[in-house]
């Protein structure tokens, strides 16, 4: 018998059950994917194929997941030739879809104070670890959110005092709802956002409260916020975990085309983003704290 | 047969529910080289009209790993592993394919057409007499049936593929990836990280077909067997290379679209023998009828 992995990703065909477009190109995708919705964990992606034209899959975090009702929603921005073809993508249409895949996010439970990161397109896997941590012990989640284009939800000020963040008070209205605070920052000028990056956020937040030894930090967004994010980890003594995006073509191993180098005890190694991560230590990918 | 590259080391796949390696008749593992690789820097992908563009630059563990940690895991008995042997030179080949002769793999294929390393690989599968020296000193290491993985960026791959046959080939695959670059015009540098990579997938259908007929005038008259591959991508693509003389064929970027394409390309197969009341796939095999025609290459 040939040693095998858990066959635990699921092909199949998803029905479109809404696809929402907002301002700065960017869209919300809810699917009908039974198997994927009960089996997600933070963190992790499906494979989709965007149009007919376009055979080759993308890989697209996770935002949500509904178990009961058997959906997942995803965000994406409208940036290249797939994500064009899946902008086109009617409600009521499928998608063939591989999911969920992965290594999700796996937190420390002796520090339940979790840094949620994300920029852009970055946000879904903090939205989906704030829903999963969300009414489970010991988690005390704090999500701060950074994006260069307008949100794509509507801010909410926030009715929760967050220690060092007061004077910012724009925040994600489905985390208020689900009783998780957040808080928004961008450089472009939005109403009630820090106008400035999530790591000075969480720089405030971390000299407010005096200590940081019951922290960690889960991250996701572009290279340089997350090379920012690593290097915050570093200044504090944080644990931080960084989920990373490249270009993809199988997303189950086979391929190794998408490879992130990474230091390793053996010396470095190239590992593949799509079932070695995406979620890495940072220090492995961003090499240790000086 | 699943190609080498696409399917890492016999295992990943089987990541998918439903996933069986029993729909295939062979799997080819990822190349391998005497030393551990670490591979091209990325990006290593890049998806281009119908094709897909890659430069891995042949990742692997080394073949001592290979050999000892890798292949112990593979059942001899669910699928014909075949071993796939890299190298940037002569005595490279030689040792990695004697390291594979006393191992379960079924078959070793000589990879002398891979476009992504700068030393050996396609630098030897376009030079007829390089591409026959590599082919003897695999041949004089082992007893296996060989494999030659043949180029398609030459110029006389007909040429090429008789060389190989002397020098002691059993089978031919045919053919490779195409070298090709992709530009990012934000950046205005090449989309990979190696600047070139091969092309695959349905865009290079056409040129895999013709480098099939063309190989199979030198191969069929010999009884060398022709495995067919680039772009195949349903039981119809299948079909069209049996046609031109392919005894078998290798389904790799169509993976990426669909792991579990390969049961869906059999029973297309099937059907059509059916309906066209022909006995089996060998029966098919090399009945192309050409036109007689008088070729022109100026336009």
């Amino acid at each position: 018998m040939t040693r095998r992995e858990t066959p635990s990703i699921v092909e199949q065909e998803a029905e479109i059950l809404a696809h929402e477009a907002h301002p700065g190109e960017q869209y919300v995708l809810r699917l009908r994917a039974p198997d994927v919705a009960s089996q997600a964990r933070p963190g992790q992606f499906v494979h989709l194929r965007c149009g007919p034209c376009l055979p080759l899959r993308r890989p697209l975090s996770i935002q949500r997941t509904d178990p009961r009702e058997g959906w997942i929603e995803l965000l994406y921005k409208r940036v290249g030739a797939g994500t064009a073809a899946l902008a086109e993508q009617p409600v009521g249409g499928r998608l063939p879809l591989l999911g969920p895949i992965g290594v999700p996010f796996r937190p420390d439970p002796r520090r339940p104070r979790v840094l949620l990161l994300g920029g852009g397109v970055g946000i879904p896997p903090m939205i989906f670890a704030a829903q999963w941590l969300r009414g489970r012990t010991p988690w005390k989640p704090l999500a701060l959110l950074g994006s260069e284009v307008p949100f794509p939800f509507t801010p909410r000020p926030s009715r929760s005092s967050v220690s060092g963040l007061d004077g910012t008070r724009a925040a994600m209205p489905l985390l208020e709802d689900w009783g998780i605070p957040s808080r928004l920052a961008s450089r472009a000028g939005l109403p009630g956002c820090h106008a400035g990056y999530v790591t000075e956020l969480a720089e405030r937040w971390i000299a407010a409260r005096g200590h940081a030894e019951d922290t960690q930090i889960l991250a996701c967004g572009p290279h340089a916020m997350l090379k920012a994010v690593a290097a915050l980890a570093c200044r504090h003594g944080l644990p931080c975990q960084v989920s990373l995006e490249e270009f993809m073509a199988c997303a189950v191993g086979g391929c190794a085309g998408c490879v992130v180098r990474v230091e390793t005890p053996l010396g470095p190694a190239m590992q593949r983003v799509c079932v070695d991560g995406p979620v890495f230590d940072a220090r492995a990918v961003f090499g240790p704290c000086a | 047969m699943l190609l080498s590259g696409c399917v890492g080391f016999g295992r990943e796949y089987t990541r998918v529910k439903g996933f069986s390696h029993a729909e295939v008749g062979a799997v080819c593992l990822k190349g391998t080289t005497l030393e551990p690789r670490l591979g091209n820097a990325p990006h290593r992908l890049c998806e281009t009209p119908s094709g897909l563009l890659n430069a891995i630059g042949l990742q692997n563990p080394g073949v001592d790993r290979v050999v000892e940690e890798i292949l112990p895991g593979l059942d001899p008995e669910e699928v014909h592993w075949i071993a796939n042997v890299s190298g940037s030179t002569l005595e490279e080949y030689e040792a990695v394919t004697r390291r594979f002769d006393d191992t379960p793999v079924a078959a070793i294929e000589i990879n002398i057409s891979c476009p992504n390393v700068k030393e050996g690989g396609v630098a030897f599968g376009n030079d007829p007499d390089m591409s026959a020296r590599v082919v003897e000193v695999c041949r004089r290491a082992t007893n296996k049936p060989l494999i030659t993985k043949l180029s398609p960026n030459q110029t006389d791959i007909a040429g090429n593929a008789r060389r190989c046959i002397e020098a002691g080939t059993d089978a031919l695959a045919v053919i490779n990836t195409l070298m090709g670059m992709s530009v990012d015009l934000r950046t205005r540098t090449p989309v990979l990280g190696n600047d070139q990579g091969g092309l695959s997938g349905p865009a290079i259908k056409p040129v895999a077909l013709l480098k099939v007929h063309q190989v199979h005038q030198v191969a069929g008259p010999l009884g060398i067997p022709i495995i067919g591959q680039g772009g195949i991508a349903s039981a119809r693509d299948a079909l069209e290379f049996i046609v031109a003389g392919a005894s078998a064929v290798g389904v790799g970027t169509a993976l990426f679209y669909d792991p579990l394409i390969c049961p869906k390309i059999n029973r297309g197969i099937l059907d059509y023998l059916e309906e066209q009341g022909i006995a089996s796939v060998e029966a098919l095999r090399g009945t192309l009828r050409t036109h007689a025609v008088q070729r022109c290459a100026c336009g």
